[in-house]
């Protein structure tokens, strides 16, 4: 069983959310609610403010106005008690390179409140589930791929109610994404949510029961994945459309 | 092709914030100009000075130089920039192309010595015994080819430490030998034990077959024969066509050098033994507070166990420093009632913990690099964080004021218990000093460090005399209450001043932390994107 969150449907909730980066707005009224339990898509082109939204929920930076609240708690003043609820899993690394996997698996847990016995045992029992070799091998050493299965076995240690992803199958070979794909699926039937960003559309489309695609800051669209493919539309024919990407494909003279 | 890669390394080193490139012009300032003043003083000399002064000791002078431009970046723990091979080698640039640029790195690496170089020639000029302009083919070009030696030499030695410095515990051995190379004929002369070697060899390095005394005959063309002369010149240029192989050839071999396979961990199982004591030695924290703090020191504790970068400094407090201030007490003449005798164990032990910070409490976040992120997110408080790197800081500094104080026993230095424990206390009291300091430097002047090398500076070298120039004025406080035991003669006098100090310490640390923290909430975007940021092609 999860652990219960302040009592809401929603396991995010945004209203008029906008972040200025000089007179440019990266996040420009965002509005956005996720449902509990659901596996939220999170789309967008290069440069539309995904990252900069999920920095936001993170509280990684402050936003400049709207309203923020994760499971029912309000962002920034309730941060703590957000921050107890949540797994992620950032673009950038935050694995420290100098410890083992078990070792920074442990001390995760522990910094998310647990004792070191029951660190110490679900940081070896997700090493077992990852597939992750449990030697003296410090993580500087780790490839791409494994260093993503830690940082991705870091987020479920504290059995979080959200998750917040950004980019977690970048870099990870095909048996990899399959196991981590299951174990994101399975975390959702037990009744987590998971919010996640990528650019691989095919992954989104098979995992994802809601989408939102932002673009240049605004929230172009926000539905269900059955609703979004109602005309027969692939995801990518779909998202190219909305975000008006359609190119032509031109030749230069020199390639 | 040079252009871009010296245009794409201008544009990385942009600096983040206005802050940023204020502290950066303001330690460049004071660092430049201490050297202007070193050349300013060289170029008096030198304009004044008598020929038969100046032949005895322009090739000291030049020894000095060449000591500099070589060994103070190993001795600072940096080796200035050097090329990222590994971002450029994807690109077609001919090898000989690259070299350049490495050489024009290792002049920039000493433009403090091109600067000493330079007043010295003007001074020489200057000097009546030189004849004036028309020696100046002579005078100027003998200290430019030196430096010319000195770049090609600089380039080849930085490659070759490159590479030693990369293999698994190699690297701090070597590190450490080339630290001890340029204490132990200092400690050997100033204390008396100097073998009779040693005199000849100083006789011996004033010979013309010496790049530094080729130079400075050559440099001098007063009163010395043509066939003298003709033999420094020909020395001089066989030491540059020495050093350009040596260089060149060195550099190429770290092209071809795999420096990943050098660092990867061996498949050797470690003893159980050994694995049990680390782990020991690992879970001590956990003895003496509760978690989340105890997990922070613990994590502390093992990544910096395992940075070579750490390890090195660490090594260094006990060794090196050890050997730099034994001779002030060994020496023959040396006072055993003066000041550094009666102090030298807090002496030794305060300047271990100036070498420790460079890697610890001045830029606490600099080893975590992006995964600092964690601490932001992470449901803990960040003053949590920094009281655990702190923590963790003191760890060691206690670790190493022990070895230091077993060692100093082992030299003969005599001190009492009494001594030892007020070593250990004013070693917590500056600690604290310095710490609370670096919280507020660590969370204003983020840098990454790349924890598998021992030659990366903490920060520029400007910036790092900056650092040095603080301690004497954080320190000033515990400095007072040794004044007061010296200008009162009581032991009584010492211990208020020192309980002030440290009252004032544990106020201090305690406003600066506040203030750290409200720093890093409010700079947290700007420090993960300094501890993110890659060094461009040029890496530092």
């Amino acid at each position: 069983m999860l652990a219960e969150g302040a009592a809401t449907a929603s396991a995010i909730l945004v209203r008029g959310l906008r972040k200025y980066y000089g007179a440019k707005a990266a996040v420009d009224g965002v509005d956005l609610e996720v449902p509990r339990g659901s596996f939220f898509g999170f789309l967008g082109p290069n440069g539309a403010g995904k990252s900069t939204t999920i920095r936001i929920l993170t509280g990684l930076i402050p936003y400049d106005s709207g309203s923020v609240e994760l499971l029912g708690y309000r962002l920034p003043e309730q941060d703590l008690e957000i921050k107890r609820r949540i797994g992620l899993v950032p673009d950038e690394s935050l694995l420290f390179d100098r410890l083992t996997g078990v070792e920074f698996l442990e001390f995760v847990g522990r910094m998310y409140g647990l004792t070191r016995p029951v660190a110490m045992e679900r940081a070896q029992g997700l090493m077992d589930l990852f597939q992750l070799q449990a030697d003296r091998k410090i993580i500087a050493e780790y490839s791409k791929g494994m260093r993503k299965r830690v940082a991705m076995a870091a987020s479920l240690i504290h059995h979080p109610e959200l998750f917040l992803m950004d980019e977690p199958f970048e870099g990870v070979d095909a048996v990899g994404a399959r196991l981590m794909k299951d174990i994101l699926i399975d975390q959702v039937r037990r009744g987590a949510t998971i919010f996640l960003t990528s650019h691989v559309l095919e992954v989104v489309e098979r995992l994802c029961d809601r989408v939102a695609i932002i673009n240049e800051g605004k929230i172009a669209v926000c539905r269900s994945m059955a609703e979004l493919r109602s005309g027969g539309e692939s995801l990518e024919d779909a998202f190219v459309r909305i975000v008006g990407a359609e190119h032509r494909m031109e030749r230069l003279d020199w390639l | 092709m040079i252009a871009a890669i010296l245009r794409a390394q201008f544009l990385s080193m942009r600096p983040g914030s206005s802050r940023g490139f204020a502290w950066g012009a303001v330690s460049a300032f004071f660092w430049y100009g201490f050297w202007l003043f070193v050349s300013l003083v060289a170029g008096v000399f030198a304009a004044h000075a008598p020929a038969d002064l100046l032949r005895s000791s322009l090739p000291l002078g030049f020894m000095g130089v060449c000591i500099y431009w070589q060994a103070m970046p190993v001795l600072s723990a940096s080796m200035g920039s050097s090329l990222d091979l590994r971002k450029l080698l994807v690109y077609p640039a001919p090898h000989e192309k690259l070299f350049r640029i490495e050489l024009l790195l290792r002049v920039t690496n000493a433009i403090e010595m091109l600067m000493v170089l330079a007043g010295a020639v003007v001074g020489l000029l200057r000097n009546p015994a030189s004849g004036g302009p028309a020696v100046l083919p002579s005078l100027a070009g003998a200290p430019l080819v030196f430096a010319l030696f000195n770049v090609f030499l600089a380039s080849g030695v930085r490659s070759l430490l490159e590479r030693l410095l990369s293999r698994r515990k190699v690297r701090e051995v070597v590190a450490l030998l080339l630290a001890m190379m340029w204490v132990v004929p200092r400690f050997l002369m100033m204390t008396g034990a100097k073998p009779a070697w040693l005199t000849g060899a100083s006789v011996a390095m004033r010979s013309f077959g010496w790049p530094w005394s080729a130079a400075a005959h050559a440099a001098i063309p007063f009163g010395e024969s043509a066939g003298s002369m003709a033999l420094a010149w020909l020395s001089l240029c066989v030491w540059v066509g020495l050093a350009a192989w040596f260089g060149r050839t060195q550099f190429e071999r770290n092209l071809r050098y795999d420096s990943l396979a050098a660092q990867a961990t061996p498949m050797k199982p470690v003893s159980k033994r050994t694995h049990l004591w680390s782990e020991r030695f690992y879970r001590v924290p956990a003895l003496l507070w509760n978690d989340p703090l105890a997990a922070i020191v613990e994590k502390e504790l093992r990544t910096l166990m395992r940075s070579p970068r750490f390890r090195l400094v660490f090594v260094m407090g006990f060794t090196f420093g050890l050997m730099f201030w034994l001779p002030m007490v060994l020496r023959r003449n040396a006072s055993h009632s003066g000041f550094l005798a009666q102090n030298f164990l807090v002496i030794v032990c305060v300047y271990a913990m100036t070498l420790i910070g460079q890697v610890t409490y001045w830029n606490c976040f600099g080893i975590d690099r992006s995964a600092a992120i964690f601490y932001f997110v992470a449901p803990q408080p960040i003053s949590r964080t920094l009281l655990g790197k702190n923590i963790a800081c003191m760890f060691f500094l206690y670790l190493e004021a022990t070895v230091l104080t077993v060692l100093t026993l082992a030299v003969r230095v005599n001190f009492s218990i009494g001594q030892a424990i007020e070593t250990f206390v004013v070693i917590g009291i500056c600690a604290a000093y310095v710490m609370a300091l670096g919280n507020i430097s660590s969370v204003h002047y983020p840098r990454a460090l790349t924890p598998e090398r021992v030659s990366q500076s903490g920060g520029g070298k400007p910036a790092q005399a900056m650092v040095a120039m603080l301690y004497p004025v954080v320190l000033l406080p515990v400095g007072l209450a040794y004044i007061a035991r010296y200008a009162f003669e009581s032991e009584v006098a010492f211990a208020v001043v020192l309980a002030m100090a440290a009252i004032i310490a544990a106020i201090f640390y305690w406003i600066a932390m506040d203030s750290a923290v409200k720093a890093a909430s409010a700079r947290r975007q700007l420090i993960l994107e300094e501890l993110s940021r890659g060094d461009g092609p040029v890496g530092s």
